[in-house]
């Protein structure tokens, strides 16, 4: 039971207290303390007459009851003599209820303008003036509560109360003002839509239902509300019958027009179901929260245009699902045939290409690096995923332009990931181009191709758009081809290329063809492609190995028919470059243009194997590297893949969502041999969701995942039960995770997998392989206000950031000297506090600063414009700030909670906990009898043992207690915050003895 | 109108380890066969038969029960958990009582694997999801078997209201095992001390592992017949099912962020109340319990649900020694869950043939003196809950 809530000392006035709810409020305060203005004019519910009996009979009331009350029969529209009566009687006020109030109901074809200004006048006008008298002594006494009687009438509407309806919202309308310009001066004010049965409510309202609706019902939560000890202001509560409840706003997650565009009804109309739906909502609490999608509105900026074939707002950046797939020899050598390599089969070369038992290694063809993205494009139009904002038919559409890059010669078979995006979007006049970009990653997460896949749009252009690059590329010097390579393509060759993936009917089925206008099935221009790519290689790679093929571009300009010959003319431009064309020999007509090939002039190796150079810079760049999470996800999948047994035993599959970088991992374990990926695999039965960080703490011993679980970072869902089956993760050990992440660091591969800490777009944070910290990107501002003393001079202002999570404080101080960056609180005329994940978001430039703050996730106080001039941060060089950290890290420096108070080991708690125990103890000795027991504390990690006896505390374990606690150093900290119930629930707490001891530890309150 | 259900034969075979047993159909039969030579009767007059049994593919009951005889009888599978075998029992006794049967066989049995209970089916929605998340919710959750965590977790939070002695917890297994040692039908023989149950390695506090029932191979049965069946088959003062209740998790389970309630508290409370007011009886009138130990937590807080003490008493009762020979009741004579083991789909009818052994006089040196009313209580997370009360006139 809490304690009893008492009015002693306060003045009260309640008005229309006559009779019903006012009565009530003021029988209740009175008998809890409070000295009353019982206000009533004593006129009838619909506003009529006057009379003092009704007033006098409650403040008899109050009186026969032993409570304090004078009576005014005041009409609320003369508040200040209501208020006048309180000072006269009792010399101050501190708490208005504003109660009065009278009915004219009547359908509002019939209402009269006397029904409407009357009932205005009484509620909300005398609302107004009573308010208006006191608001002043309230705030210079420094403290006021107010109520308001709003309606659910008001809220909701109701037949024939449309003038009260208008009074009793405009009434709460009026309090959420009051209650932002009183807050500081600790008046509250709150507004209550009751529903009881009184004299009013008597003409709407059922017997039956009157009798159960009791005023006393009410006054309870005004009392609560009209309480010094009450916090809450601005409140819109529902109350009455026994139900109490708080109202707030809902607003749907609405339609946003970007600015810039035309925007009609049509668009209104169309976005009508984004605009009421509420499956997605928001609940606004303020104008700055109201405005939050106008000024992310404002943020995004004028839209790019568009049509209604292509929205560029929404499709440009649009990122695809990531998607697997694998290829091996098979593939290869189908993909191989289908580009026509092989009709000679006594050709050695050509036979690497097909023969996967080939004495000299089988080879695959460079342009099969567009294969694998042009099946997942195939495959997510299969599955009806397109990006949004592409709204144009694929009759529309052809393949303009082809870009195949690869970082290193394809393996015989890999196990690809795919990321696919809208690259470009340009308004070409009559047509469009779409631009979209694969890459595509091999299994350790490297980048093995990328692929640029142009499509032309007929007749999407013309919204005025950007026309992008106009010069024409791979243009054919004026001479003749350095080579030419001719070859006929056989009739059947699109019936053997389509194996490969591409399954349109247009290349295979006569009827199909006609119906799109062509004499018979065309050739794939992806084949076209592979054969073009095969003569750049016969006529211009070293010996003729594809493997020197490190790019290929060119631009579709006509349709070849099987039985064509091709014809390649080909220039050689310099001997890393070939500018080439191909030609349909039939019809003189050149059917690829503006096309090159890119030679490598050395073939790189699989990442696998680095170079002795480059290992030598990979050994220094391990040296201030970290593992990242990409690092144990491969760590075990390598143990996964090593030890069958773990799959055969956990048959699971589970899914890991870390965030700040976010990133996706799929563990496998459903039938063996598993594996462990990136992305989103097989549907997971159970997900683990945490941070970055915690994950990173967690899977290298530092933080438990109980406790992460505990306190919420670690979310488990799906089957819980089978998280339990995660315990071969403690055989990763960490040199397998060292061995990762030597891997990557060596190979150059950076976090690409799992989106790591790279720099991206300016700003502070370190770039390459380091993690960076706030640490490290406060020591690069340090290093930014060392280098450029003249801030001082143009900012004047100094900072303070709480960083939370893990928690450090930093001051940056631009107003005094040359200006400091230090850690540690301090003052400062501004104070950002934010997490250290969003915080290194905003420095790198993946958070916009304002965006954060709209959502709430940074938080500013003090001199809020002050903050406008840290736009500085965002000017610092990424490379120094990059050096700046190394060179801190290097001389021994580095965020503290990681680093240096790792390596010198946590401070134990216990001597601080029990000398501060023993210290209360000898100024309270009444504690101990609380106590009432000898307890032994047996604490662990690190070890110490401590007996209390009466107000003695000593450092040992002397045999004498009953009663032992058992508990780990750092759940310390836990007692002292007066957690004894929680950590005894989770098993952090060991009873042994008297459990009912544990009861009685609040004296270890606030120790630490 | 329902007819009164007398339990006229029973029969078991001795609980054995995972792997040392028979396969579940020999078990199985034989217990069927027992029960029905000790009721006399021929399995050609059994109209219906109920299997009852958690870890199996279908139909292994119509396997079991077609070693007895092919009559081509209706045979029911029954899966409920751990209070399988009592569901089987109950859906006999309702076949007798509604008229549909003058004579049934109830079986239950199990042939368990080493371990601890975990799910088999993990493809899709784990029906201890609820119960698992609230666990989760309330205390965390850990490596330890779950169903440990889960009475595990109910002990923890009646020791944290009651101030109840770890060593109270430790007595329940201590006197199961005296129980045990005179059941040869039981698994563990061995008299063990409440200083050897505190220091067996911890489980989940304040569980230690002899205050968990090991996983156990079984099969026991019953046979169930009509007032007149039994007078045509000469079959003289029979015991019989005076009341009986089944019940299913409440709101409580859930809402009340209570591990107690989350374990079958109210379903436990709720049975007994239905069953004592079927019946006109009360705890008080009762001698001899047979109740779901399935850990010594779950023992201690069913005292207190059956009314066998008051809430908040159960320390008391067990200091006291009222739930032993002697005391007020003997409660699980057979050694329990705890001590005679616990195959899922065999408890049941398992605590059924001890009840109706004491109601005969015929359990020898655990026989329970002047035992006139018996209660059964079997529980299955899930969830299900039986209460039966046999008495013989």
């Amino acid at each position: 039971m809490s304690k009893e809530l008492r009015f002693d000392g306060k003045v009260a006035i309640v008005t229309g207290a006559g009779g019903g709810l006012g009565r009530s409020h003021a029988l209740l305060l009175a008998s809890r303390g409070a000295q009353v203005v019982v206000n009533d004019l004593g006129g009838s519910f619909t506003g009529e007459g006057k009379s003092s009996s009704a007033a006098d009979k409650v403040v008899e009331e109050i009186k026969a009851a032993g409570g304090t009350a004078v009576a005014n029969y005041d009409s609320v529209e003369n508040g200040d003599a209501i208020v006048k009566t309180a000072v006269d009687a009792f010399g101050k006020v501190d708490i208005l209820i504003n109660n009065a109030g009278i009915l004219r109901d009547v359908s509002f074809q019939k209402m009269s303008q006397a029904d409407w200004d009357l009932i205005y006048k009484v509620h909300v006008f005398g609302s107004y003036k009573c308010t208006a008298a006191a608001w002043g002594l309230m705030r210079d006494q420094g403290y006021g509560r107010i109520v308001m009687t709003a309606s659910a009438a008001g809220i909701y509407g109701n037949f024939g109360q449309a003038n009260y309806s208008m009074a009793k919202l405009g009434i709460h309308g009026f309090a959420q003002t009051l209650a932002l310009e009183g807050k500081k001066k600790n008046v509250l004010v709150n507004t209550i839509a009751p529903i009881a049965g009184s004299r009013m409510t008597e003409t709407v309202l059922p017997q039956n239902l009157i009798d159960a609706l009791k005023p006393e019902f009410v006054s309870p939560l005004v009392a609560r509300l009209c309480h010094e000890s009450s916090e809450e202001t601005g409140g819109l509560f529902e109350v009455g019958g026994g139900f109490m409840g708080k109202l707030r706003w809902e607003r749907s997650s609405g339609k946003t027009f970007r600015l810039g565009r035309p925007i009609t009804p049509e668009g209104v109309d169309g976005a009508w179901k984004d605009i009421t739906s509420f499956e997605k909502t928001e609940h606004p609490g303020s104008v700055t929260e109201s405005m939050g999608p106008i000024m992310a509105n404002l943020e995004a900026g004028p839209s790019k245009g568009g049509n209604q074939f292509i929205d560029v707002d929404a499709a440009l950046g649009y990122k695809f699902p990531e998607q697997q797939s694998s290829y091996d020899e098979r593939d290869l050598a189908i993909y191989a045939l289908g580009v026509g390599a092989a009709t000679d089969p006594g050709d050695d070369k050509d036979l690497q290409l097909v023969y996967e038992m080939h004495g000299k290694g089988m080879k695959a063809l460079p342009t099969y690096g567009v294969i694998p993205a042009i099946n997942v494009i195939l495959k997510l139009g299969k599955e009806g995923h397109r990006a949004p904002g592409l709204e144009f038919g694929l009759d529309r559409v052809l393949h303009g332009e082809q870009y195949t890059e690869l970082k290193r010669p394809l393996p015989r078979a890999a196990k690809l990931t795919h990321r696919g995006r809208v690259k470009d979007i340009f308004d070409k006049g009559k047509n469009a181009l779409v631009v979209q970009e694969i890459v595509s990653y091999d299994e350790a997460g490297n980048e093995l191709v990328r692929n640029e896949i142009t499509t032309l749009v007929r007749g999407a252009g013309g919204w005025g758009g950007d026309r992008g690059p106009s010069a024409d590329v791979n243009v054919p010097p004026d001479r003749a081809p350095d080579k030419v390579i001719e070859e006929q393509v056989p009739v059947h060759q699109a019936l053997l290329y389509r194996l490969s993936g591409d399954w349109n009917p247009l290349h295979a089925d006569p009827g199909m063809a006609k119906a799109f206008g062509f004499d018979k099935p065309i050739l794939h221009g992806l084949c076209s492609f592979g054969y073009a790519g095969r003569h750049v290689l016969a006529g211009f790679a070293p010996e003729g190995n594809p493997d020197f093929m490190k790019s290929i571009r060119v631009r579709f300009a006509k349709t070849v028919l099987p039985g064509d010959t091709l014809v390649t003319e080909m220039w050689k431009e310099s001997d890393q470059k070939i500018v080439f064309q191909t030609k349909v020999k039939e019809r003189n007509e050149v059917v690829i243009s503006n096309a090159a090939v890119e030679f490598w002039k050395e073939i790189p190796k699989p990442a696998a194997k680095p170079k002795a150079a480059a290992a030598g810079a990979a050994g220094a760049g391990a040296a201030n590297a970290m593992p990242i999470s990409t690092d144990i996800f491969n760590a075990m999948n390598g143990f996964v893949k090593a030890n069958a047994d773990v799959a055969e035993k956990v048959k699971t599959v589970f899914q890991f969502k870390l965030s700040g970088p976010d990133s996706v991992w799929t563990i496998d374990l459903g039938t063996p041999p598993g594996s462990v990926t990136p992305g989103a695999g097989t549907a997971p039965k159970c997900t683990l969701e945490l941070s970055d960080a915690d994950f990173m703490a967690m899977a290298t011993g530092q933080a438990d995942p109980m406790k992460l679980f505990s306190t919420g970072k670690l979310k488990i869902s799906g089957d819980v039960m089978a998280s339990q089956k995660l315990g071969f993760l403690k055989k990763i050990t960490p040199d397998l995770v060292l061995a990762e992440m030597k891997k990557r660091v060596g190979s150059g591969g950076g976090a690409a997998t799992a989106g790591g800490g790279g720099t991206e777009g300016g700003g502070v944070a370190p770039a390459g392989d380091m993690v960076p910290t706030t640490w490290d990107v406060f020591i690069a501002i340090r290093d930014h206000v060392e280098r450029n003393p003249e801030l001082v001079g143009k900012i004047g202002a100094s900072y303070l950031f709480k960083v939370t999570n893990p928690d450090s404080a930093w001051v940056i101080d631009l107003k005094t000297g040359k200006g400091a960056v230090t850690e540690g609180h301090g003052a400062a005329d501004c104070t950002l506090e934010i997490s250290e994940a969003d915080f290194i978001d905003m420095t790198t430039g993946k958070s916009d600063p304002m965006k954060l703050f709209t959502t709430g996730k940074l938080k500013i106080s003090g001199n809020v414009m002050a903050s406008q001039k840290l736009s500085f941060l965002q000017k610092m060089d990424p490379e120094q700030a990059k050096q700046a950290a190394i060179k801190a890290r290097a001389a021994g420096g580095g965020p503290g909670k990681a680093g240096a108070a790792a390596a010198a080991g946590p401070t134990a708690k216990a001597p601080a906990f029990f000398a501060a125990l023993s210290k209360r103890l000898g100024e309270k000795p009444e504690l101990a009898k609380e106590l009432g027991a000898i307890v032994l504390f047996k604490i662990v990690d690190p070890g110490s043992e401590w007996t209390v006896e009466g107000a003695a505390v000593s450092p040992a374990d002397f045999g004498t207690a009953k009663t032992t606690l058992t508990l780990k150093d750092e759940d310390l900290a836990g007692l002292s915050a007066g957690d004894v119930h929680g950590l005894y629930t989770h098993g952090k707490l060991r009873v042994d003895g008297d459990v009912s001891v544990a009861h009685r530890l609040g004296l270890l309150k606030g120790l630490l | 109108m329902t007819r009164k259900v007398n339990v006229i034969g029973v029969g078991m075979v001795p609980f054995a380890k995972p792997g040392e047993s028979e396969e579940y159909n020999v078990m199985a039969s034989k217990a069927g066969r027992a029960a029905l030579e000790d009721a006399k009767v021929p399995f050609g007059e059994v109209q219906q038969a109920y299997a009852g049994y958690v870890f199996g593919d279908s139909t292994c009951g119509q396997r079991a029960v077609y070693e007895i005889g092919l009559t081509g009888i209706p045979v029911f599978n029954v899966n409920n958990n751990c209070s399988t075998g009592s569901s089987a029992l109950m859906l006999a006794a309702q076949a007798v009582a509604g008229g549909l049967a003058e004579c049934v066989l109830a079986v239950g049995f199990e042939q368990m694997e080493k371990g601890a209970l975990s799910a088999k089916w993990t493809d899709r929605t784990n029906p201890l999801d609820k119960h698992a998340n609230l666990m989760s919710e309330v205390q965390g959750f850990n490596q330890a078997p779950p169903a440990a965590q889960m009475f595990g977790g109910a002990g923890r939070e009646y020791r944290w209201k009651h101030g109840t002695k770890r060593e109270t917890f430790a007595k329940i297994s201590a006197k199961a095992r005296v129980h045990a040692s005179r059941n040869p039908y039981a698994l563990f023989k061995n008299v063990l001390s409440v200083e050897e149950v505190m220091a067996s390695p911890e489980v989940f506090d304040p569980l230690t592992r002899y205050q968990c029932c090991p996983p156990t191979c079984g099969a026991a049965a019953a046979v169930l017949c009509s007032d007149d069946f039994a007078k045509k088959h000469g079959i003289s003062n029979p015991v019989y099912i005076a009341g009986q209740a089944m019940t299913t998790d409440y709101p409580s389970s859930f809402e009340e962020k209570s591990m107690i309630k989350m374990v079958g508290y109210d379903m436990a409370k709720n049975a007994a109340q239905k069953v004592y007011e079927q019946t006109g009886i009360g705890p008080q009138d009762v001698q001899v319990v047979e109740l779901h130990d399935c850990f010594t937590a779950n023992e201690l807080l069913t005292y207190e649900a059956l009314g066998l003490c008051k809430e908040g008493e159960a320390e008391k009762f067990i200091w006291d020694g009222d739930n032993t020979y002697g005391g007020k009741f003997v409660t699980n004579p057979s050694g329990g869950l705890l001590s005679k083991g616990h195959p899922l789909g065999a408890t049941g009818l398992a605590q059924c043939t001890e009840l109706v052994w004491h109601l005969r006089g015929t359990a020898g040196e655990r026989q329970v003196a002047g035992a006139k009313v018996a209660l059964q209580h079997n529980l299955g997370l899930g969830g299900a809950c039986v209460v039966t009360m046999y008495r013989r006139d």
